[in-house]
């Protein structure tokens, strides 16, 4: 029944350019003789990824043969994120991945890119042939198609899927959730819907669903795709990729503390891709969460090693969180966070050596790192290695000039830290990412504990005051005023409370000049900042107080 | 010296004070390894096979041992999948399939040992797509190939074709058949396992539990074990919605 290899499919296999990267030798010459004997002719090998990628820069390959498990050094997944991150590989070819791993556990650690198909070992000549010429032959089938897409012709490619679809029944659902994609990329998102509803209303199908809640998010109507999404894990919990999206809805509905749970919910389901690691540590972080965020950043370094994403910012994400850890406290685990910080920055000099202001920035972070440990000479020294390249701190990158304001604040020199953000403002105007990360730095410059310290007796302040306890609410805002003085929407609410005080009983006329000394400490605070307009407002309230 | 971090689950951690090992997690990360040991031995005996074909074609202790080896890592691949049934990570992930396809690459696997062991193989499949999760239907298949080519006299047939609205995937043999305490239809509970017997049917333990996990509508997946067919064995059929 089964035909025997070669003839049939000789003219399928024989044109094809073939890769095989394995670092086995015995399976790499198994390997080549199968396909041999397929009638393959142009057949070449590597047995490493740093020669596979080196032999896909200078050379074409239609089907690359790449083992997962390549011992030390870049894996399979490696491989190919680098190939498709590079553009070495197009569409049009096939990637196989090879592996000893049920497929299923391998796609869970990709988060962007997937192999055209996963071989799992032990694999024989039949099986091999027959699956790649069940490839090769929907690779032909589909080869205009995937062209167009590789030229950045999406229109063509979405004529070519409506026009393949009732002529090639056997590919539908490739052409449908292309078709879905293409429709995405070109901003057309009714059609994309249409798309995975009409599927959905056929078969429930989770890709169907997915692709539903990506349309929703990027039409922004986020209660829907967050319910399609929830209701997608709850009955795949196996499947990653929805929980990234789920926590892209949550977080972009500013629901950021449930995004992180979802993102850690993957992250221990697929410990292995880099990206989702440092998406949890970015939402760790904005959350003040440090021990998560220090956690993901630390895994996110580790996945760096032989990743065509790593990239200094994770050691600096990492340095930072373990800084602000370790900031104040002397005992054994604040040094050993310390000691992680400081390595981590070392590290990251000599690995990115190559990339501009990666020194300054790794040497303002160990400072506040040796100053959170009381060990000022040291911090001093180390700013002194960078002291010509901060002496134009304007002209250096933004970040960097946040990172020198904040070393500033913790030395004590909150004068040069608050003219240098103020040139900072100026000069990156229109940023308003940029121009929030210096209101919050305004607001609270002090370490990360006095910080958290600060934003407790906030919390308690705010619930004694709905509570109508409003001595007990002066008193609490007023101790976390004196952590972070200057820190703005902190200032308002004790006037809110003060200015409440007093019209519940006018003889306390010393809330009133309480009240004038507080706004007075937010007489710079400028006309974009986020508290402007309550300032504006409560201040007219005072006046209206005084004079009524 | 007590950990500096603190574990994001303090609430395994106390469990793990009362019950210092979590053994069925030991024990499927052990069978993980084994399962992939497993493959490498395969893929070895494959390429001795290739090499020694004409001396091994002498002795049948290499089918033999090749059978073995794969009806054991067909086991373990079943003991992962019913673990991670139990952890309630399991789900099926349906994709459309070609069925033909899908079927003549999973016999393929099969044919150096079919070969070697001199039995008939052929796959009759209906020109068909299917919706299944094919990771778990291939764990499905290779158990019921190697049960059939431990039980057939000389042929094995892989069928696909639609019925009632399912699709149903059937391996036939023509060895004696299934005995009749054995033949029924429809899904199988953990507790009918029967483990003192030598045969626990953890494979169709595990088959019924693959069809169960498949879906539509109201319609439920199951799988059915009778006799006769083309070729007068046994008949294994796995009915999907």
């Amino acid at each position: 029944m089964i035909e025997t290899a070669a003839n049939g499919h000789e003219n399928l296999f024989k044109k094809l350019r073939y890769l095989i990267v394995d670092d086995f030798d015995s399976f790499r010459l198994s390997m080549r003789q199968m396909l041999r004997s397929f009638g393959a002719e142009h057949i070449e090998i590597a047995s490493s990824g740093g020669a596979a990628i080196q032999r896909c820069t200078y050379e074409h390959f239609d089907v690359v043969l790449c083992d997962y498990n390549l011992g030390e050094g870049k894996n399979g997944q490696h491989i190919l994120e680098e190939l498709r991150h590079k553009k070495l590989l197009k569409r049009t070819s096939l990637f196989l991945m090879v592996t000893a791993e049920t497929s299923k556990e391998m796609v869970m650690g990709a988060r962007e890119y997937q192999p055209d198909a996963y071989l799992t070992k032990p694999i024989n000549r039949a099986m091999l042939e027959k699956r790649l010429s069940s490839l090769v032959e929907q690779r032909r089938a589909l080869l205009p198609i995937n062209r167009a897409i590789d030229l950045e012709n999406y229109p063509e490619a979405i004529s070519l899927c409506i026009q393949s679809l009732p002529k090639l029944p056997k590919y539908k659902t490739w052409l449908l959730k292309t078709l879905a994609d293409l429709y995405q990329q070109v901003g057309d998102f009714s059609h994309a819907r249409k798309i995975y509803e009409e599927v959905l209303s056929q078969r429930d199908l989770s890709w169907a669903r997915l692709g539903k809640g990506k349309v929703l998010l990027a039409e922004q109507q986020l209660d829907e795709a967050i319910a399609t999404l929830k209701s997608l894990v709850a009955d795949h919990p196996d499947y990653i990729e929805g929980y990234d999206l789920l926590a892209e809805a949550q977080a972009q509905q500013g629901k950021l503390s449930l995004a992180q749970n979802t993102l850690r919910k993957a992250t221990e389901l697929s410990p292995n891709a880099l990206l989702r690691q440092k998406h949890l540590a970015d939402v760790a972080q904005s959350n003040q969460d440090m021990t998560a965020a220090s956690d993901a950043w630390r895994k996110t370094v580790q996945l760096g090693a032989h990743s065509i994403h790593d990239c200094a910012d994770h050691y600096l994400g990492l340095g930072r969180a373990l800084c602000d850890l370790s900031e104040g406290d002397t005992s054994e685990a604040g040094r050993a966070y310390a000691d992680e910080a400081l390595s981590t920055l070392n590290r990251m000099e000599k690995r990115f050596a190559e990339t501009p202001e990666v020194v300054v920035r790794s040497r303002l972070v160990q400072s506040r790192v040796n100053l959170g440990q009381g060990k000022t000479a040291e911090a001093e020294k180390c700013l002194q290695t960078v002291a010509t390249d901060l002496e134009d701190a304007v002209s250096l990158s933004a970040d960097t000039g946040i990172e020198y304001a904040k070393t500033l604040f913790r030395m004590g020199r909150a004068g040069e830290a608050k003219h240098l953000l103020a040139r900072l403002a100026e000069k990156h105007e229109h940023d308003n990412d940029l121009l929030q990360q210096i209101e919050s730095l305004l607001d609270e410059p002090v370490s990360y504990r006095q910080r958290m310290e600060a934003r407790d007796l906030n919390r308690v302040g705010i619930k004694a005051f709905e509570s109508g306890a409003l001595e007990e609410a002066a008193e609490a805002f007023g101790k976390a005023l004196e952590i972070v003085p200057s820190h703005a929407s902190l200032n308002l609410n004790l006037v809110q409370v003060l200015m409440k005080v007093y019209s519940d009983n006018p003889e306390q006329r010393a809330a009133l000049a309480d009240c004038d000394r507080r706004l007075a400490e937010l007489s710079d605070l400028p006309e974009q900042h986020r508290q402007y307009r309550r300032f504006v407002a409560l201040k007219k309230k005072l006046e209206a107080l005084k004079h009524g | 010296m007590a950990d500096p971090r603190p574990s994001a689950n303090n609430g395994t951690e106390r469990n793990n004070a009362d019950h210092p090992i979590d053994f069925s997690m030991v024990l499927a990360s052990a069978v993980h390894d084994m399962k992939n040991s497993l493959g490498m031995l395969l893929n070895s005996l494959d390429d001795l096979r290739a090499s020694h074909s004409e001396a091994l074609s002498e002795t049948n202790s290499f089918n033999t041992l090749q059978y073995e080896a794969e009806r054991v890592h067909s086991d373990l691949i079943q003991l992962l999948g019913i673990y991670r049934l139990d952890e309630q990570t399991l789900s099926a992930h349906i994709e459309e399939h070609y069925v033909p396809d899908f079927l003549i690459e999973h016999l393929a696997r099969h044919t150096p040992l079919l070969e070697g062991l001199g039995i008939e193989y052929a796959v009759d499949a209906e020109d068909i797509n299917g919706f299944f999760d094919d990771d778990l239907l291939t764990g499905v298949l290779n158990n019921t190939i190697n049960n059939a080519i431990r039980y057939t006299r000389s042929k094995i047939r892989l069928t696909a074709r639609e019925s009632e609205g399912y699709l149903v995937i059937g391996v036939e043999d023509d060895g004696q058949g299934y005995p009749e305490s054995m033949q029924h239809s429809g899904t199988l509970s953990f507790k009918s396992l029967d483990f003192k017997s030598g045969s626990t049917s953890l494979g169709l333990f595990f088959a019924s539990s693959v069809a169960s996990l498949h879906n539509q509508g109201e319609r439920n997946g199951r799988i059915r074990l009778h006799n006769g067919g083309s070729l007068g064995g046994g008949i294994f059929e796995i009915w999907i919605p």
